[in-house]
């Protein structure tokens, strides 16, 4: 397999206004709204046209029927999904994709690839991936000969096809859907615009057993913390932007209060906090796709760093809406919500920094830097 | 010619010279003997700074051949920022105004007996200062009161300079003035050039709060200034500052981001190989990867900065008001967890230091020459929300 080297910007920006526009008129305000309340299935019927215009093979190469965009187009992806707040199970699956891409055996790799990039079949992956006992413990499953058993929270949807995760020394695929042993009970969440379920097994028959555990776990807290990252960005400058259009018509003391200085000041604040995660963000695709040694600390910190900064920015935006800002008929809610969950996922924050921290040390004391820009 | 300059047409092979050249001519002592360095030898340093650039063909060459520089792109500019900043070489700060904004200046709206007269003495090391503020005009600059006053060919000047760096050691001063004092306020301001050494200019240097006296208060009393020495028409003099304002186009951010990128990773280094406390400290080591992360992110955006300079957006562009935002607060965050790692010996009194961040509070202190210089990071909140955002000037 071909490592994805740099895309052309300018394949990437007509990919991105191609997204960008099918999601801003199929997933607008007044859609997602309706989706929330339980009146529509704007989930699967985004999850069809996604699939029908190839957006689920973006980071699939295309030897496994995918478009072989890399993770520069998984990194537009995930963020204009992140911008309309679009509900479906893109993180788990895409990023299961990258997994068994980069841990799978050619046979594995065969088998799962082309489905995911047709859309055919949704994944369900660990919410969280514990550092340094990634693969031993974390996710409380166990392989015998008997098969899987255990217990997992998963990030996917209640119809998730199968499920990428570690058991004892080894990653397993395990079929979930009519399958023996397996069953699965959807969690109701504050962020209705993802899933997450709790899979039980008992004695299930893994579909595939992955032995390169260390390549598929970092390949998916890679993939997680930059689609999560990506997906933070552009919901955070959504919200935001969404903000300063309501401040600009709503009236008091007979001006707009986008007029009055100190709301100023806060929405330049945040637009600044914007810019700095467009930038983390584009960094740790560039060393990603790039391949180097110190591509892990900055997937981690662009996590860790963009996820808290769309917390401060959807509760700050939550605010400066005043009263209607804290109804669920609008919208900063849906995303203060999506940043409260993106703010877990994947690995707490504070265990990414000390990921970043460690991968540094180890960086520096091999020589290298892990400062430079490469631009 | 110089080495350096001959190699102006290969961008590789000019950074090489530069680099080779830097690793001969910066001395490795010269931090330490500025840390003991009182405020005369601080400035001497600076001009002998200068004029080691200036054998090389370095002091000006981003000016045109005509006017004594090489001719060298914005390109050849950030490889000199950027070799500058990885030798760690010394400083020429009292040289920006002398470098940038007077031919930023005069390049646009000068005279050609101007730029001839002034651009040869800059070449040969004068000093400029700039006075623009007032005490009672900061960010509302256009307010500003000094008076010129027309006697025959020349113009008398009555009023008050602040905040005017190293206007102590200067030569020359670029000098906003109201000449029309009933007109609107922005169309009532002439542009001049004025002799530091006139009769009726008076400076004193201002003591800032790290200790150290960089800026003056300019006092005028009757001071003369010819003519001819006005940049630009008369009452036309806004227009002409706007070019002194643009002039500076994010190199010397560049230069001072990439200077804190060597200095952080040279202070980590060494924390890591003497197992230093903070590291261990959850907490301190978490905020630490914090720092890196907005480190590079400013670093990233300031190379987007000087992409853009160059193209018809960026005098409409907000980025650089994002950049100052974001990097001088995170500077000011920086050296604040310097100072509390550094405990009580942080707070012995110590100005430049050796090492990088050898003396916390006077980085931390100095951090808000930052936030406050430049447009106060609050006006580059206004620029940000109004020109950015389209938030209504009310």
């Amino acid at each position: 397999m071909t490592i994805p080297t740099e895309i052309d910007p300018t394949t990437l920006e007509a990919l991105r206004e191609s997204v960008a526009g099918v999601l801003t008129e199929q997933c607008g305000s007044t859609a997602l709204h309706a989706f929330i309340d339980g009146k529509t299935a704007l989930d699967r019927d985004l999850w069809a046209q996604a699939a029908s215009l190839g957006w689920l093979g973006f980071g699939i190469a295309e030897q496994y029927d995918g478009l072989g965009l890399g993770l520069h187009g998984l990194g537009i992806l995930h963020t204009e999904l992140g911008r309309q707040a679009a509900p479906g199970p893109y993180v788990a699956t895409l990023c299961a994709g990258q997994a068994i891409a980069a841990g799978g055996t050619e046979a594995v790799r065969k088998a799962w690839l082309p489905r995911i990039a047709a859309g055919e079949i949704r994944a369900a992956i660990p919410v969280s991936l514990n550092d340094n006992q990634r693969i031993r413990q974390s996710a409380g499953l166990t392989l015998s000969n008997a098969g899987v058993s255990g217990e997992l929270r998963c990030l996917g949807s209640a119809d998730a096809a199968f499920l990428l995760a570690p058991a004892g020394d080894v990653w397993v695929i395990v079929e979930l859907a009519g399958a023996a042993g397996a069953n699965t009970a959807p969690v109701a969440m504050w962020d209705r615009t993802r899933e997450t379920i709790d899979v039980r097994l008992r004695d299930a028959k893994p579909a595939a057993i992955l032995e390169d555990a260390a390549g598929v776990a970092t390949a998916l807290l890679q993939a997680m913390t930059l689609a999560i990252a990506a997906d933070s960005a552009g919901a955070a400058r959504s919200i935001t932007e969404r903000t300063i259009a309501y401040m600009k018509t709503r009236q008091q003391f007979g001006q707009p209060i986008a007029g009055f200085q100190a709301l100023k000041h806060r929405a330049a604040d945040l637009a600044t906090r914007l810019a700095v995660m467009d930038e983390l963000v584009a960094h740790a695709l560039h060393r990603a796709t790039m391949g180097a040694v110190d591509a892990e600390i900055w997937t981690s910190l662009a996590k860790a760093e963009t996820t808290e900064h769309f917390v401060f920015i959807a509760t700050d935006c939550v605010q400066l809406h005043g009263g209607v800002g804290y109804t669920w008929e609008y919208d900063p809610h849906i995303y203060l919500k999506r940043a409260r969950l993106n703010e877990i996922l994947a690995m707490a924050n504070p265990a990414l920094r000390d990921h970043a921290a460690a991968a540094l040390a180890d960086t520096t004391r091999a020589g290298h830097s892990a400062l430079e820009l490469g631009l | 010619m110089s080495s350096i300059l001959e190699a102006k047409d290969d961008l590789p092979k000019f950074r090489a010279e530069i680099r080779a050249w830097l690793a001969d001519a910066v001395p490795a002592d010269w931090k330490a003997r500025m840390a003991r360095a009182t405020n005369e030898e601080y400035i001497a340093g600076q001009r002998w700074w200068m004029a080691e650039r200036r054998k090389v063909g370095l002091a000006v060459p981003h000016w045109p051949a005509e006017y004594g520089g090489a001719g060298l792109t914005l390109q050849h500019l950030i490889v000199i920022a950027g070799e500058m900043a990885r030798a760690d070489a010394p400083l020429t700060r009292m040289f920006t105004i002398s470098l940038i904004h007077l031919p930023g200046t005069l390049f646009p709206h000068g005279t050609e007996a101007q730029k001839r007269r002034y651009l040869a003495g800059v070449a040969k090391g004068d000093v400029w200062c700039q006075g623009f503020s007032e005490p009672n005009s900061g960010s509302d600059l256009a307010s500003l009161r000094c008076r010129a006053v027309r006697d025959g060919d020349r113009y008398v000047i009555n009023g008050q300079k602040i905040w005017s760096s190293y206007s102590m050691y200067a030569d020359h001063c670029i000098l906003l003035t109201r000449t029309d004092p009933d007109a609107q306020k922005h169309r009532g301001i002439s542009y001049f050039i004025m002799d530091m050494r006139a009769p009726g200019v008076e400076v004193r240097p201002i003591r800032q709060a790290n200790g150290r006296a960089e800026f003056g208060e300019i006092f005028l009393t009757n001071v003369s200034i010819p003519a001819e020495n006005m940049i630009g028409r008369e009452n036309n003099g806004w227009r002409v500052a706007q070019a002194t304002l643009a002039s500076e186009r994010g190199v010397i951010a560049f230069e001072g981001a990439e200077r804190q990128c060597y200095e952080i990773e040279a202070f980590y280094r060494k924390a890591l190989a003497s197992n230093a406390a903070w590291l261990n400290d959850d907490q301190l080591r978490r905020e630490f990867m914090g720092f890196l992360a907005e480190m590079q992110a400013g670093r990233r955006m300031l190379r987007r900065v000087l992409a853009e300079s160059e193209t018809p957006e960026a005098s409409a562009s907000v980025l650089p008001s994002l950049v100052k935002l974001s990097a001088t607060v995170l500077r000011q965050r920086i050296c604040s967890f310097m100072t509390r790692i550094a405990g009580i010996e942080g707070q012995d009194f110590a100005l430049l230091a050796e090492e990088p961040f050898g003396s916390p509070m006077f980085d931390f202190l100095s951090a808000f020459s930052g936030t406050i210089a430049g447009g106060t990071n609050e006006i580059q909140r206004n620029i940000v929300a109004e020109r950015g955002l389209g938030m209504p000037r009310i």
